[in-house]
């Protein structure tokens, strides 16, 4: 049997403090699948993905990734295998958008002359233009080219699993939906396993094979769109598809 | 790689510094290391720079010594101190200071009894010794225009005590503290003054012309008694203890070159204080120079030959600043060079701390906050107590200049160095950790290049401090363009006031404005929009 691309197996977080930030987590996701995550601030969805890339280890449990737990592997290596957007961008102000996009190649030691034909074509798959924006500074770009550049810098060195934490959280409405529907098309063609953190459910309906429901630190549901809407496992649950009704009009 | 570049950058002017400052140490540290150098020390008034100067000349012109001059420093303490970590080897005192100030006893007043004491004290606590006296005594007196004096029939201390509370008195800052000044003095004839203004010695002769002032401490050989017909108060409760004046010398030198003590003993009994005022006053009123005027003092006691008169330098007091600054041009460049020395040295030991320990607190942020404030609490101490307190550990000249101002330059680099490298851009820095960089990597390739423009900017903070601050080093014998400042200002001579403060001005300026450019430079393209 093909082992998961990611599990978490009763994963718990606890604070100093004692207080739990995940608890009792039991979850998998399949290769070549989008994962959408969702929560309210404060749901434990950011620290849930820090786990998967070890920037934080569980207080009890095991992440596996590709069938082989996280612990027992080099984190640099690791986090190296896993792409990578953060919210607003993260790119490096004092980097060049090639620099910032060959970072990891850069990092896995590539020459220059990969690193560039990578930059080649990973820039026009995202619908940006090499020749124009390569050798530029990323505050000359808008929030919605910048965001494009961090996806290409996360698939840079053609990771199979890619991370991505609302990516698409501080954009306009406008660029949120091109980018979004961009990103269909490039899952279509990459295949990549892909855990989306949002707390928008239409983005997570629009975008998301199967839907993970985060609440205080607890998974309410897991399911596709349609399990989502048609059977709601708990409360809370139905109160979402509630006000996701209600907002679609 | 534009990181790559900028490292190479840093590298080679890194090193060009270091090889330059180096350079800059040794030259400034040579004449101290040389054995057969004697360190002639003085006070920072106009007696105390002639007598040494006179020790100095009669050392270099019959002995095979080589003199060093440290003229100036501040105060008896500093001097004092000075003498007995080796930091000078001789220096001009006065046997009631010895007594009162340093021994910290009660006034004597026969003169005999106080020379004796002194003596015995010092060759038993520190192995110093008073050589014979030069024959006049420097004693504290009050003093008021004859007119005045007359005016209101004062004739002793007594009388003044009846008219004190109508009288405003200039007091140089050393008298108001002193216990043989006005401390005692106000136990010993109940004086209370309307008010007590202290007064830069040299300032108070003016200040009775325009009648801010009414009465003055003044030294028994001051030139200027005569000159503005001043009237000197009897002590007529003896008060003041003799201040006969006296070469003071580490009894380790007189053992090394016993030449000295013979050489010195030369002048024993030789100035009368009659020829002291003369003398004085040729300095501060005929504005000849001090080496000038020791020489000629020491040629009529047929001491020093002939030969080896110098044309005096004709400074004409009339001359605008700029064209009396250019007849001291080489004399200024050398102090303005002395100036760069101190504080980019001091400035360059400050970096090398200072950014390394930012570094390391960054890494360890519990106790980051308690030893930044700690360091930050260095830069509270007074500058010229700072000096002061270096002298008893490092001696006079250089070193404790330099040790004073690298812990002056820590504060702002280290603060800025910390909190650039805390700050930078966190998201960035979250990012990179993210992706599979390592700290390393993040340090070197991120925080630092992100902070470079908040570390220059402490750099330059840094930078104007020290330039500014090392205009007191001359207090200390350190040279630098305080020197004219501070010898300007013994002598009220604005000329060269103005010839050691607008260079330094202009340095200060100057060291700004490059290192404005530095920051700019040192600032990641990027982070502005496009230039």
């Amino acid at each position: 049997m093909k082992p998961w691309a990611l599990e978490i197996q009763q994963g718990s977080k606890q604070f100093p403090d004692g207080t739990y930030a995940l608890q009792n987590i039991e979850w998998r996701v399949k290769e070549g699948e989008t994962m959408a995550l969702i929560g309210e601030s404060g749901s434990g969805k950011t620290t849930f993905l820090r786990l998967l890339n070890r920037l934080i280890a569980p207080t009890t449990g095991a992440v596996v990734i590709q069938g082989e737990p996280a612990c027992v592997q080099d984190p640099i290596q690791l986090r190296r295998r896993l792409g990578y957007v953060p919210q607003d961008g993260g790119l490096f102000p004092h980097w060049t958008i090639r620099q910032n996009v060959c970072l990891v190649p850069h990092l896995l030691g590539w020459s220059s002359k990969q690193q560039l034909d990578r930059v080649n074509k990973l820039l026009p798959l995202m619908n940006l233009n090499p020749a124009q924006i390569a050798e530029r500074y990323p505050i000359e770009l808008s929030g919605g080219q910048r965001q494009r550049v961090a996806v290409a810098r996360a698939l840079a060195a053609d990771p199979t699993i890619v991370l991505l934490d609302e990516p698409f959280g501080a954009l306009d409405p406008l660029t949120r939906h091109d980018l979004q529907d961009q990103f269909l098309s490039l899952q279509t063609q990459l295949h990549k396993t892909m855990v989306l953190v949002t707390h928008d459910m239409s983005e997570a309906f629009r975008l998301g094979d199967r839907i993970t429901i985060l609440k205080e630190g607890r998974i309410q549901q897991v399911g596709t769109p349609h399990e989502i809407l048609h059977s709601p496992a708990t409360p809370y649950v139905h109160l979402l598809v509630q006000h996701y009704h209600a907002h679609r009009g | 790689m534009h990181t790559y570049q900028f490292r190479q950058r840093i590298r080679n002017i890194s090193r060009i510094i270091v090889v330059g400052l180096l350079g800059l140490l040794y030259s400034l540290s040579l004449p101290v290391w040389a054995s057969d150098t004697i360190v002639v020390g003085s006070k920072n008034f106009l007696e105390s720079r002639l007598l040494a100067e006179m020790f100095a000349q009669l050392i270099e012109a019959r002995t095979e010594l080589i003199v060093t001059r440290r003229l100036g420093l501040a105060g008896t303490q500093v001097c004092f101190e000075a003498l007995k970590s080796g930091g000078i080897d001789l220096y001009p005192e006065y046997t009631g200071t010895g007594l009162v100030t340093i021994l910290g006893e009660p006034p004597i007043h026969d003169r005999v009894s106080v020379l004796n004491r002194v003596r015995g004290e010092f060759l038993h606590r520190w192995d110093i010794w008073w050589l014979a006296p030069l024959g006049f005594e420097n004693s504290y007196a009050l003093a008021l225009r004859r007119d005045r004096a007359q005016s209101l029939e004062l004739h002793t201390i007594s009388d003044l005590a009846r008219v004190a509370p109508q009288m405003k008195a200039g007091f140089g800052y050393e008298f108001i503290q002193r216990e043989d000044g006005l401390v005692g003095l106000n136990k010993s004839y109940g004086l209370q003054f309307q008010e007590v203004i202290g007064m830069q010695q040299t300032l108070k002769y003016q200040a009775t012309d325009k009648g801010e002032v009414d009465l003055l401490d003044v030294y028994t050989t001051d030139g200027r008694l005569a000159v503005y017909d001043f009237v000197v108060l009897k002590d007529d409760r003896q008060f003041f203890p003799p201040y006969e004046a006296a070469a003071l010398v580490r009894g380790e030198i007189l053992k090394r070159h016993p030449e000295l003590g013979r050489v010195i003993s030369l002048l024993t009994n030789a100035i009368n204080p009659t020829r002291m005022r003369e003398l004085n006053l040729r300095i501060q009123e005929q504005e000849e120079p001090v080496p000038q005027v020791a020489q000629s003092a020491l040629r009529a006691l047929d001491l020093v030959d002939d030969n080896h008169v110098q044309p005096a330098a004709n400074t004409e007091s009339s001359d605008s600043i700029l064209s009396y600054m250019w007849t001291k041009r080489s004399d200024l460049a050398l102090r303005t060079g002395e100036h760069l020395g101190l504080s980019g040295l001091g400035l360059f030991l400050g970096i090398l701390v200072a950014i390394p320990l930012g570094l390391a607190l960054e890494r360890w942020r519990k106790g980051a906050e308690a030893i930044i404030r700690i360091i930050g609490m260095l830069q509270t101490i007074p500058s010229i107590a700072l000096l002061a307190f270096m002298i008893p550990i490092f001696g006079v000249g250089a070193l404790p200049a330099i040790m004073a101002l690298w812990m002056y330059s820590l504060f702002p680099i280290l603060r800025n160095t910390y909190s650039g490298l805390r700050d930078a851009a966190p998201n960035v820095v979250e990012t990179g950790r993210a992706l599979g960089m390592t700290e390393w990597q993040i340090l070197r390739t991120i925080r630092l290049p992100l902070a470079a423009p908040t570390i220059m900017a402490g750099i330059r903070t840094s930078a104007i401090w020290t330039v500014g601050t090392a205009t007191l080093a001359a207090f200390i014998g350190a040279g630098g363009l305080g020197v004219p400042i501070v010898a300007g200002l013994q002598l009220a001579d604005v000329n060269l006031i103005l010839s050691g403060a607008l260079p330094a001005t202009v340095l200060a300026l100057s060291v700004d404005g490059l290192l404005g450019r530095v920051e700019q430079w040192a600032r990641p393209r990027g982070l502005d929009p496009v230039r």
